[in-house]
């Protein structure tokens, strides 16, 4: 993939052929974080280049790809506005299928990013800032898709807004008591509060790029995003404190807004969603979903732009390692819900369990237990865990399966619920099938724009966990010559070191 | 010229009005002067003769001239003379006769614009009048109700009456006149029509073939006509001929039977369906479920035994069915007449223990039920087999109680059957001694015995004339075609089963310029342009008496029945007979054909309310698949949806299988009506024509041989087939109980159990498996999440549904779909459990637990309940909680409203509703066509249905009730209309603006036709209200009470009334 990226890049991260191993567990040091013997400039190279740079051939097909899938997107959304929500599958008794699935999954995807960029910022967790940008990039994209869904899958579009509470001629608000309603506040809220979160961090990046673009229209349009940065330490001091208040806002967010769209679910009485297990299970099942989805982005995206010094396999480890504990929680609230069913007494409900594993639609539990609980087993193997083909086979599954958990769910429970009489079967469209196609569309298509426009890694942020910001900023009034400190701590680790040498210093 | 006008103008206008002139003068000679100059072709341009002759004579006839010099004094003579001739006749331009509605040029007496008004009407099928109401909105009739005055009524109205609204509106009805005597269908006009049939009936020779038309006027008609030399023919595919040709036998001559169910405590119904196929179905519906109350309030109601090939909806209320092969039913017969002294019965020996319990437990009920017991057999068997019943019902002592036999009319006893007479058609046409044909209604091309090959004998007729409402199968063969009114646009009559007299009167001017069949019968009789009314009117100076003419006219046609014109019944005794053995059961299938519940014989094929419709039973949309049972089934490796071949005496059909619980082994029964190939949009090409294997010789039962072809057919039902995967199985079984058992959602007991509950209900006694204490303490749950709502309002509306008297006719859902504007979806979305009704009658089958393999669907005689379920109005409504827009809500009076305004579609509350009766306009179903695909609707949203709905489909709507746009959720709403309607009217009677209302007042749609009255409505707060009574009831049970949703509709559990030992029996 090297024609992909800057000859320097090149140079930088590709080395012996062969990617340098930081995922050992030492006790007696912490591994770093960012590997090639990367100085800040070398970092800031490597993340600004691409907005700069020249845009790779392999970005325009992937870009013209996405952009003919939200074409697909467009076009069935335009038919389905015109015609009806009939183009759909969904029917009496299964009036929520495609849409409501497709709407929880792309929020559930959202999720591991901000539990990235906030709660581990929150609990100190250095090795974020090599994916958090990225990774909060794709909970904006994924709640982009996720919104999209609700306002279509209702029967009149063109009305959607009677869910905002807006001071109306016929005096009506909302009802509060509807779950779908809290919905459009927590989905709402956190798409607000995520894109303010992941602008804000970008702003000190936007403006090195600014400062380092020759060319007028990026430094106008760069400039003006950044918001007249000029990393003066009020500034910093600023921005860090904004960031911090942020964060602490993101956090509960991460937890209340699958929380609240679990409801939907748990408040209503249909055997199969009516349980307190809900909140907890979906969160898990979310964030499971999101480091997929995160996995699925950055193990293509660290090498075709050259990034695997910053997005490190240590990086990608540990999110196999989250994979794995969240994927754990999941297949416990399985088995759970199995066994309050059994517990409940409520032959409904043990009824509709019962038919999830043995009914009509027993291949698409089978498959979502397979997904979800089965395949992550397989990172209990560092050796699997740091295989890429594995993790991205696994990644793979998580994604599959965390959109069969809703099908599950929605179509299982609602096919045959209560009525004999009334009992149904779902079957989708191509209508169904192009949609949810298409909202892939969507997702890569912004996806791309980001990765060749934007920062895509926090540079100001991984500057700050290299060895170099400490040791200057540590050693600073010690006699010792700040580049020998600077050296000495750079070249501690030895595994780097050979190749470390080989560059000419150099500090920012 | 000019200066005639020119003088009488001041000078100013002088000028102007001359220099135009001259214009128009110039320009219409081609003087044009300046400006541009427009042309219009090239032959225009170079002003050739020809081209200047053609613009001289564009209006031909006319010569401005003569009008320019026409005087100011002759002009207003002109003027005042043309004003007065169209004031005078009150029509304008167009001649309106003068008897037929006019325009309210004055206001009508007591008509008030906006509230309909309710005319009596007729609505005749197969010869038989069912009196009906039918309410007008501003002119425009818009729903039928059942009249109360008529005896085949009693207020009720079926499915097909109910439809007929929509037959009237049908845009696919025939408009014009249509000649074919070239070969190719030409418009022509009326009058070359009556041109051609008056030579043609001077020419003589004339047959007529006709439906059957049961009014004194058609009777007088005809008479006149045979006495003219007109031969006539009468047939209709679906005929009592085989009753009245039995009665012929037992009792010297044709005589109508009428039943008192009433008076029955024990009925057993052979083949025989009287509750749904019979002429006066509404009337013994009503009566049989009268039968049925009383064990609520005696401990007491009748034991009804049904012995047939198919379930219907007889045999879904028994107390006692045994399926059997239709041949089997005659030694049934013999054997219970043989037991009961028959003289007729031969000895017969009966195949098996089913049949001989049968036999056993019916014979034992009878004796102990003399003159409160009756026999009934249906059409489908031989005339010996009536005759056997009557035999057996004078043993009874029957005719007097439970039984009447009528004299019949003149026509009707002289009459040859219809089979015989659409035979002596095809000879005679064969034969030559047909020159001319004239078809009245029917559709003998369709439906006559497929051997006679009919359609392409009338082709051969030189002359032949269709009256008909469609341009259907039997108009393309004939040589003209006139449009027939509509029953709802003409004057007629008609009687009912029991020979009363009914007038049927025009509710709207015919919308497409339709003769009735009494008008055109009347040009074959010689006289012309005579109208239906003076028709109706003379013939009815022959039994109304002269001297209070017009006051007992007025009376009739208000009440829509004439008085004291029913037939007494007869006595008469069963004369001696000799009849022969029945034959034995043939080898090979059995194929019976019977008369569709929605399609009848294929007449209403192009209502789309019928097509949609669901089978009682099968509960089957747009098809009639074969009904086959499982056993034979398995044998044959055939499944529901497979396509078999079956062959008929070297006719053969390919159709789709349907594999129908508690269908007799060795019969495979067929649905007339379907496979229609000319009815119009709707009805062309749905299901298979069934006639092609209905042959002269096996009109109701024939033998044939069935085999697999491989393929397969999409079936549409709006409820789950039988054969669920086993978990389905399990669970629907646990919730709809097995036979003998209650469910938890459908509830059942028997009655002995229920009367002795009765007798000390503190439960000390035998508890009934409906009544148990665990429910009692569910309902008053301690813990509530809301509180309990306070109803301040005058009124708490509230239902009972009677499963008890419920018998599955499926008129209340036609009902329900005229009232609601509902709309129909099509067998492709109805595939997709889209269909819209409002309001749907759940069948579950029961089969008896433990009984080896014969259990589930291959319990060979499974039991049937019928569960009518609409919205229950919950006091804690699921729905309300979970609307985010707060579209469905709680009303002051305890409804459950739907703002179609404000509904913008999650259909979140249809998921949480655990009845799943909330229906949701996935596409734009009131302007999408049925038979296609939705179109993208690019119109303005909010007023698109304005445009996109046919200007005459529009004209069924009940103003009353909105029509739902796409994206919106609708369900029932206890008829809400016709609750404000009512509190307004009374409200402006009182004084004091409050309304009184009382019990009965307010009917919803669906109670108001319901035969059985299984339906009541009220308010739960006047505790003399019949609803109150209702729900006071030990029986009544909110439907899955266990979520603590509080329905205001309560269920009454089903009570079954089969004899002690044959539950054990069935037991072991």
């Amino acid at each position: 993939m090297s024609t992909l990226t800057t000859p320097i890049l090149a140079d930088l991260s590709t080395g012996a052929g062969k990617e340098p191993d930081n995922t050992f567990e030492d006790l007696r040091e912490r591994a770093p974080l960012v590997l090639g013997g990367r100085d800040f400039t070398a970092v800031t190279d490597a993340v600004t280049n691409i907005p700069l740079g020249k845009t790779p051939r392999a970005w325009y097909v992937a870009f013209a790809m996405s952009v003919s899938l939200l074409g697909v997107f467009g076009a069935m959304i335009g038919y389905l506005v015109t015609t009806g929500v009939g183009v759909w599958g969904n029917n009496q008794p299964c009036s929520w299928g495609f849409g409501i699935v497709n709407f929880v999954f792309w929020v559930g995807i959202g999720h591991a990013g901000t539990l990235i960029s906030a709660i581990l910022f929150l609990f100190r967790q250095n090795w974020r800032t090599g994916i958090n940008r990225f990774a909060e990039a794709m909970t904006i994209f994924a709640v982009v898709c996720a919104g999209t869904f609700p306002g279509i899958h209702v029967g009149r579009p063109w009305l959607a807004y009677f869910l905002f509470p807006i001071p109306n001629q016929m005096d009506m608000w909302p009802q509060f008591r509807s779950p779908l309603l809290w919905d459009v506040f927590a989905v709402g809220t956190y798409a607000t509060v995520s894109t303010l979160f992941w602008y804000v961090g970008m702003v000190p990046d936007i403006a090195t790029i600014r400062d380092r673009s020759t060319k007028r229209l990026p430094q106008i349009v760069y400039g003006i995003l950044s918001l007249g940065w000029t990393g003066s330490s009020r500034h910093w001091h600023r921005f860090e404190k904004a960031y911090l208040l942020l964060a602490a806002l993101a956090t509960p967010l991460v937890l209340s807004v699958h929380s609240v769209v679990s409801f939907d679910f748990a408040t209503a009485q249909v055997p199969g969603w009516h349980t307190t297990i809900f909140p907890p299970y979906f969160v898990a099942g979310a964030v499971f979903g999101g480091f997929a989805m995160v996995l699925t982005l950055a193990v293509p995206a660290r090498e075709w732009f050259g990034l695997k010094d910053i997005i490190t396999m240590r990086h990608i480890e540990n999110m196999c390692k989250v994979l794995l504990a969240t994927g754990l929680i999941v297949g416990y609230s399985y088995c759970t819900e199995f066994f309050t069913a059994w517990y409940s007494g409520s032959a409904n409900e043990m009824f509709v369990f019962k038919n999830r594993v043995f009914g009509p639609y027993s291949w698409a539990f089978c498959t979502m237990f397979f997904c979800n609980v089965i395949a992550p087993q397989f990172f209990w193997v560092k050796k699997f865990r740091t295989n890429i083909w594995i993790i991205m086979a696994v990644a793979m599954c998580a994604n599959v399966g965390m959109w069969f958990e809703r099908f599950v769910i929605i179509v299982t429970s609602l096919t045959r619920d209560f009525m004999p009489s009334a009992w149904g079967a779902f079957h989708p469209t191509m209508v169904d099938l192009a949609t949810l196609a298409g909202s892939f569309g969507l997702f890569f298509t912004l996806f791309l724009l980001f990765c060749r426009f934007l920062p895509m890694v926090a540079m100001a942020e991984v500057r700050t966990v290299m060895p170099a910001a400490h040791a200057l900023g540590d050693h600073a009034d010690d006699d010792e010559d700040a580049e020998a400190a600077h050296d000495r701590r750079r070249f501690d680790y030895q595994p780097d070191e050979a190749r470390g040498k080989k560059r000419k210093k150099r500090v920012d | 010229m000019n200066d005639h006008l020119v003088q009488q103008q001041p000078a100013a206008i002088q000028n102007a009005a001359s220099a135009e002139a001259q214009r128009l003068v110039d320009s219409a000679v081609g003087h044009h002067v300046t400006g541009p100059e427009y042309w219009r072709s090239i032959e225009h341009y170079s002003q050739s003769s020809e081209v200047q002759k053609l613009i001289d004579e564009e209006f031909a006839g006319y010569d401005p001239k003569s009008l320019l010099t026409t005087s100011r004094r002759r002009f207003m003579q002109f003027m005042g003379a043309s004003f007065a001739l169209a004031g005078l006749t009150l029509t304008g331009c167009r001649r309106w006769p003068r008897e037929t509605l006019a325009p309210f040029s004055g206001a009508p007496k007591d008509r008030t614009p906006g509230v309909p008004e309710s005319f009596a009407t007729v609505f005749e099928m197969g010869g038989v009048g069912v009196g009906v109401l039918a309410e007008a909105f501003d002119g425009r009739p818009i729903k039928i109700e059942g009249n109360p005055e008529h005896a085949d009524s009693l207020g009720a109205a079926g499915a097909f009456e109910q439809a007929s609204i929509l037959e009237l509106y049908d845009p696919d009805r025939s408009k014009v006149v249509i000649d074919q005597t070239s070969g190719k269908a030409a418009v022509s006009t009326r009058e070359q029509f009556v041109d051609t049939l008056v030579a043609n009936i001077k020419a003589g020779n004339i047959a007529v073939l006709s439906e059957s038309l049961g009014g004194p006027t058609a009777d007088a008609l005809r008479a006149q006509a045979v006495a003219a030399g007109v031969k006539w023919y009468e047939y209709e595919p679906v005929s009592r001929d085989n009753e009245s040709a039995g009665l012929a036998l037992a009792l010297g001559k044709r005589y109508r039977p009428v039943l008192n169910l009433e008076a029955a405590d024990v009925a057993v119904f052979l083949d025989c369906d009287p509750l749904m196929r019979h002429p006066a179905r509404l009337r013994y519906a009503r009566q049989w479920s009268a039968r049925r109350r009383t064990a609520d309030a005696e401990g007491v109601m009748s034991r009804v035994y049904v012995a047939e090939t198919t379930y219907t909806n007889t045999g879904a209320v028994a107390d006692v069915r045994i399926p059997v092969r239709p041949a089997r039913i005659a030694a049934l017969a013999h054997a219970i007449g043989k037991a009961l002294g028959s003289k007729a019965a031969i000895d017969m020996a009966l195949a098996d223990e089913a049949e001989k319990n049968f036999v056993a437990q019916v014979v034992a009920d009878l004796q102990s039920a003399q003159g409160k017991a009756v026999v009934a057999a249906g059409l489908q068997q031989p005339p010996e087999v009536h005759a056997l019943v009557a035999s057996i019902n004078e043993q009874l002592k029957a005719p007097g109680s439970t039984l009447s036999y009528l004299p019949v009319s003149e026509h009707e006893a002289g009459r040859p059957t219809h089979l015989e007479s659409i035979k002596s058609l095809a000879a005679d046409i064969k034969s030559g001694a047909v020159k001319s044909l004239i078809i009245i209604g029917g559709n003998p091309a369709f439906d006559a015995p497929a051997d006679l090959d009919l359609a392409k004998a009338i082709a051969s007729v030189p002359y032949s004339a269709r009256l008909g409402l469609y341009y259907d199968e039997t108009s393309k063969v004939c040589k003209w075609h006139a449009p027939r009114a509509h029953y709802l646009e003409a004057w007629g009559d008609s009687r009912g089963w029991d020979g009363s007299i009914s007038l049927a009167q025009p509710i709207i001017e015919p919308l497409y310029n339709g003769w009735s069949a009494i008008e055109l019968m009347a040009l074959l009789g010689g006289a012309s342009g005579v109208s239906g009314y003076d028709l109706v009117r003379k013939t009815a100076q022959s039994y109304i008496d002269k001297l209070q003419f017009e006051r007992v006219w007025k009376r009739s046609l208000h009440d829509g029945v004439v008085a004291k014109s029913a037939r007494d019944a007869q006595q008469v005794r069963v004369g001696p007979m000799k009849l022969t053995q029945p034959a034995a059961a043939p080898a090979e299938f059995d194929i019976t054909f019977l008369s569709d519940a929605s399609m009848y014989d294929g007449r209403h094929a192009n209502s789309g309310w019928l097509q949609e419709l669901p089978d009682p039973i099968t509960k089957m949309t747009w098809d009639n698949p074969a009904l086959i049972s499982k056993s034979d089934a398995d044998r044959a490796g055939i499944k529901t949806g497979d396509i078999i071949n079956i062959k008929v005496a070297g006719r053969s059909l390919d159709i789709a299988a349907y594999i129908a619980p508690g269908q007799a082994k060795g019969a495979v029964t067929l649905l007339l009506g379907y496979g229609r190939t000319a009815s119009g949009h709707i009805g062309t090409d749905t299901g298979f024509n069934t006639y092609s294997l209905r042959t002269a010789a096996g009109m109701d039962a024939t033998t044939g041989t069935i085999s697999v072809t491989g393929r397969d057919y999409l079936l549409a039902m709006t409820q789950d087939h039988f054969l669920l995967d086993e978990i389905g199985f399990d669970a629907r079984e646990q919730r709809a109980g097995s036979k003998g058992h209650s469910g938890r959602i459908v509830r059942e007991g028997t009655l002995a159990e229920y009367a002795e509950h009765l007798k000390s209900p503190d439960g000390k006694t035998t508890k009934p498996g409906f009544v148990s204490g665990e429910e009692e303490e569910d309902r008053s749950l301690a813990l509530q999440l809301f509180d309990q709502r306070v109803y301040e309002a005058r009124h708490a509306w509230g239902m009972t549904i009677d499963m008890n008297a419920c018998i599955g006719c499926m008129a209340c859902v036609v009902a329900c779909q005229a009232e609601n504007n509902i709309p129909v979806v099509g067998k492709e979305q109805v595939n997709k459990n889209r269909e819209m009704h409002w309001l749907r009658i759940d069948r579950y089958y029961k089969s008896a637990p433990g009984r080896g393999d014969n259990v589930g669907p291959n319990d060979p005689n499974p039991q049937i309940v019928f569960m009518p379920l609409m919205c229950v109005h919950c006091e804690n409504a699921p729905c309300e909680q979970v609307c985010p827009v707060a579209a469905t809500m709680h009303d002051s009076e305890g409804l459950n409203t739907m703002v179609y305004n404000r509904c913008i579609g999650t259909r979140y509350c249809s998921n949480n509703c655990p009845y799943k009766v909330r229906r949701f306009n996935y596409l734009d179903w009131q302007s999408k066509d049925p038979r296609g695909f939705a179109k993208p609707w690019l119109g303005i949203p909010d007023d698109q249905q304005e445009q996109s709905i046919s200007k005459i489909k529009q004209m069924v709507f009940n103003p009353d009730v909105t029509v739902r746009m796409r994206g919106v959720m609708e369900k029932c709403t206890y008829c809400v209309q016709r609750i404000h309607n009512v509190k307004i009217r009374k409200r402006n009677l009182t004084p004091g603006g409050i309304e009184q209302i009382i019990d009965g007042d307010i009917v919803t749609a669906c109670q108001q036709t319901c035969p059985t009255n299984a339906i009541i409505f009220g308010d739960l707060k006047d505790t003399s209200a019949e609803v109150v009574r209702g729900q006071q009831s030990p029986r009544a049970y909110p439907v899955l009470e266990d979520l603590n949703t509080r329905p205001r509709t309560l269920h009454l559990a089903k009570l079954r009334n089969a004899p002690v030992t044959a539950a054990a029996s069935h037991e072991a």
